[in-house]
């Protein structure tokens, strides 16, 4: 019974590995055709048009804009005309890409020129360029992701300097597109791109070289990080926006402490963010401040961790001893308590209204966060300042990260995720160990919360609803649990994107509920893997997979 | 004495609320180890439900209650029932096996959902909506104390309900098989009991009574608003835990006695009502650190 499920199982496979004939390649050839012409013909026809930073506008005969989005994602589909692994997958991204963009921008034409008219034979000829191509692309046979060749130690190390440049450049490039449609075409562009090299083993040997050479790898991650202010000539509008990133980043991989390697589900985190942010606004002098009293900021910082700790554990030492999901309830419940006391509480906290005029930062040696500096010859906004705190911030809590991870709490840690009893059985103190975990917690949460108040130079208890704890979260799972980079990488999508395109605003916390349910349907182990949750989110079936798959696994 | 009497009786109504949400968390827990956090938000939909269908009824029908109420209260039943048995399917079910983590943050994912696609396409549900006078105006007066018509309803139908819930659970055949996967989800499936569909059931049972809830409540108070289900709901959540989670009857009294606990604070404790929605919490975080399985449950077994 078995065995003949299999035969057919096996000759199922073959038909499909055969699939690719002279039909699919005709037909990838006339979509890389009409796509290569559909990229240079215009696609507007008069009156409406996006003008873009790269040039040309789409009236015209020429490539700017999507157009070249769209040249650049065919050339990138000719990878399935080649018999490289992993060549479907590519070619699949690059065209859906491609499909994707000539679809929107043609609703965009047809919604702003109001109707067909408006529409140049250019975006026509892309429309049916990119769905050719994307049946060619599917009639390609399903192989492993491709394994590029190891080097050299040379050509690691250009790797990781090529590949974080080209991440350093665009998201220069993508701040820099005014118009929301251009950023969207823009955005799946990357997206698309992204998918496309991660199919043919980019991913992979960059995680193997950054592995190899982490420490240059973090290094010219540093500088690509310091780097960014110089790119936005002495414009605020960013560097406020990423200096508030940048801070819920630091809060944000303290979350994964508890919940990517404790496994323990803390919805209330938040509010160990606001504790750190209310010592800090009552302790350093604001204008509408109830506390008369002004510490140096290095004694704050350390003083609104501490309290942060404090309630940290004083919330989970009773409750830590209890199942999982009690924890997830009662810490909601915290937060909702923090938030209700300093509404009320309007002898300290002045209430709804909060605190407003906090000073900017200034360290002893006579530095001022809240002016601008010259370095390297450009003004930088003052803004900058705490973007450049925020790095060190980051770069302190990753460490500590990276070091805990790997050692003896770290593993444990991982073992009562997986299986709290066998876990106690090895000798396991659990209840000290998660306990340690939240607290750990609370403490990165109030340090991060510090700060935060001086960047927005004021509090309010509503800024600390149980909604911004599930942002918090989403930035985790979104990165991907357990891992460095990941918090990062998801604090930066999930806070920057809707500043960028604020039509999106609105709908920001639809979108994360949805985005919520997708991830943990389909990708529950994030954008960033870690090895460990890879196995353990695929178990069984596709756990192998996960070895055979180096490309899904981050530097961790 | 007439005034703690008269906030006793409020506590009542309050908790008869609680109760009734509450009974949803509790069986969908007992089934399948899940805080269904989107529970509070199906209890708001049920107020939406209810709404949507009285803005278009006849206005010979707006107006008799006798009429009005049950169809509302159905309309507000089917919402709920159905988004549900959507979010059963297509959020939670394919996270049956996974860790115990993933189905619980697609739970806050299906709440942010469901809260924020009736905030913008509810038609201007944006503000709190005004709900229609569907409970009986006027109240009796016993020993000084006042008691609103409405409140009588709305505690009555809690209780028969309540009743009825309990006689389903322990009498049917439905019930029986529930009370199995409980138990047991591989020996019930063993037995020859369809588990899915017995999940499905609970989640039905449990959206229909929380959509009752909810019309009643926006009847009784007048406005329904978006985000009325995240308070609602944790609270309700609160009284599973008080009572046991896992447990009818104590889930019920545990819905009485913090909507008592909630009134008496209010009434009695120094600037009570700015620190209304703090006592369920208190109670929670003390019923866990005190007394974990709740006043009326039973000893529970940790499932690694």
């Amino acid at each position: 019974m078995t065995s003949a499920f299999l035969r057919i199982f096996d000759r199922y496979r073959e038909q499909i590995l055969r699939r690719t004939g002279p039909r699919g390649r005709v037909l990838l050839i006339a979509g890389v055709v009409l796509c290569l012409i559909s990229s240079v013909l215009p696609w507007g026809v008069s009156g409406v048009g996006y003008t873009n930073p790269l040039g040309g506008n789409l009236q015209s005969v020429g490539i700017g804009g999507p157009r070249l989005y769209v040249l650049l994602l065919t050339l990138v589909a000719c990878v399935g005309l080649t018999s490289v692994d992993g060549r479907r997958r590519s070619s699949l991204a690059a065209s859906l890409g491609n499909l994707i963009i000539s679809v929107y921008i043609l609703r965009g034409l047809v919604h702003e020129g109001g109707g067909t008219g408006a529409v140049g034979v250019g975006a026509w000829v892309a429309l049916v360029g990119s769905l050719v191509l994307f049946l060619g692309a599917d009639t390609l046979p399903v192989t492993p992701r491709n394994v590029l060749p190891r080097l050299s130690a040379v050509a690691d190390i250009a790797l990781i300097f090529v590949v974080i440049g080209v991440g350093l450049a665009a998201l220069v490039v993508g701040l820099d597109i005014e118009d929301d449609k251009q950023f969207v075409a823009f955005a799946i562009f990357v997206v698309a791109l992204v998918v496309a090299a991660n199919g043919l083993g980019v991913a992979a040997a960059f995680t193997s070289a950054f592995d190899r050479y982490r420490y240059i790898g973090y290094a010219v991650a540093a500088a690509a990080a310091f780097a960014f202010p110089f790119t936005q000539h002495g414009n605020a509008q960013w560097m406020a926006v990423f200096a508030r990133v940048g801070v819920f980043a630091a809060a944000a991989i303290g979350l994964n402490v508890v919940v990517g390697l404790a496994g323990l589900l803390d919805l209330g985190y938040i509010a160990f963010f606001g504790i750190g942010g209310y010592v800090s606004a009552l302790l350093s002098n604001a204008v509408f401040t109830t506390v008369h009293v002004h510490l140096p900021f290095l004694l704050v910082i350390p003083l609104g961790a501490a309290v942060a700790a404090f309630f940290g554990v004083l919330v989970g030492a009773p409750t830590l001893r209890l199942r999982g999901d009690y924890l997830a309830i009662v810490t909601l419940g915290f937060g909702e308590i923090f938030r209700i006391v300093a509404i009320n509480w309007t002898g300290l906290t002045k209430g709804p209204n909060g605190i407003a005029g906090i000073p900017d930062l200034k360290l002893p040696g006579g530095f001022d966060f809240g002016k601008p500096h010259t370095v390297f010859g450009q003004l930088l906004p003052f803004q900058s300042n705490y973007y450049f705190l925020d790095i060190f911030l980051i770069a302190g809590v990753m460490v500590f990260f990276a070091r805990v991870n790997d050692s003896r709490i770290g593993r444990a840690w991982v073992a009562i995720r997986e299986d709290e009893l066998a876990a106690r059985a090895m000798g396991i103190n659990t209840v000290a160990l998660k306990l340690l975990a939240f607290g750990i917690g609370a403490t990165l949460a109030g340090t991060a919360g510090t700060i935060n108040v001086h960047i927005g130079e004021a509090i309010e208890p509503n800024a600390y609803q149980f909604i911004f704890s599930a942002l918090l979260l989403s930035a985790v799972v979104l990165g991907g649990m357990g891992t460095v980079a990941g918090p990062i990488l998801g604090a930066a999508l999930l806070y920057a994107i809707p500043e960028k395109l604020r039509f999106v605003q609105d709908y920001r916390l639809f979108l994360f509920g949805l985005a919520l349910i997708l991830l943990m349907r389909f990708r529950p182990e994030g954008l960033i893997v870690s090895r460990r949750r890879q196995r353990e989110f695929h178990e069984g079936g596709s756990g192998a997979d996960a070895m055979s798959q180096p490309g899904q696994v981050a530097p961790v | 004495m007439t005034q703690f009497l008269q906030q006793l009786t409020n506590g009542v109504v309050l908790g008869a609320t609680y109760g009734l949400i509450a009974l949803g968390y509790t069986m969908v827990y007992g089934i399948i180890q899940l805080i269904n956090f989107a529970h509070g938000d199906i209890f708001m939909l049920g107020a939406f439900g209810g709404l949507a269908l009285y803005d278009v009824l006849p206005h010979g029908m707006q107006d008799q209650i006798v009429i009005a109420l049950p169809l509302c209260t159905l309309a507000g039943i089917a919402l709920s029932v159905a988004v549900a048995v959507v979010m059963e399917r297509v959020a939670y079910r394919p996270l049956r096996n996974a860790p115990r983590l993933a189905p619980l943050i697609t739970a806050i994912g299906v709440s942010a959902m469901i809260e924020e696609g009736t905030r913008l396409w509810y038609p201007g549900a944006k503000a709190p909506l005004d709900f229609p006078q569907l409970l009986p105006s006027g109240a009796v007066t016993v020993g000084g104390v006042r008691i609103s018509y409405a409140s009588i309803v709305v505690v009555v139908v809690a209780v028969v309900l309540m009743i009825a819930l309990q006689a389903f659970v322990l009498r049917s055949r439905t019930g029986r098989a529930m009370r199995a996967t409980a138990q047991d989800p591989d020996t019930a499936k063993l037995m020859g009991i369809n588990t899915d569909r017995v999940i499905v059931i609970t989640f039905v049972l449990g959206a229909a009574l929380a959509a009752v809830a909810g019309v009643l409540q926006g009847a009784r108070l007048g406005t329904v608003r978006f985000d009325d289900g995240f308070i609602a709901g944790l609270k309700a959540f609160t009284a599973a835990v008080l009572g046991g989670i896992g447990n009818i009857t104590g889930c019920v009294a545990g819905g009485f006695i913090l909507g008592i606990v909630e009134v008496m604070a209010v009434q009695y404790l120094p600037s009570g009502s700015g620190y209304k929605d703090l006592w369920a919490f208190v109670v929670l975080i003390l019923v866990l650190v005190f007394k974990p399985n709740g006043l009326f449950g039973e000893e529970v077994t940790v499932r690694a």
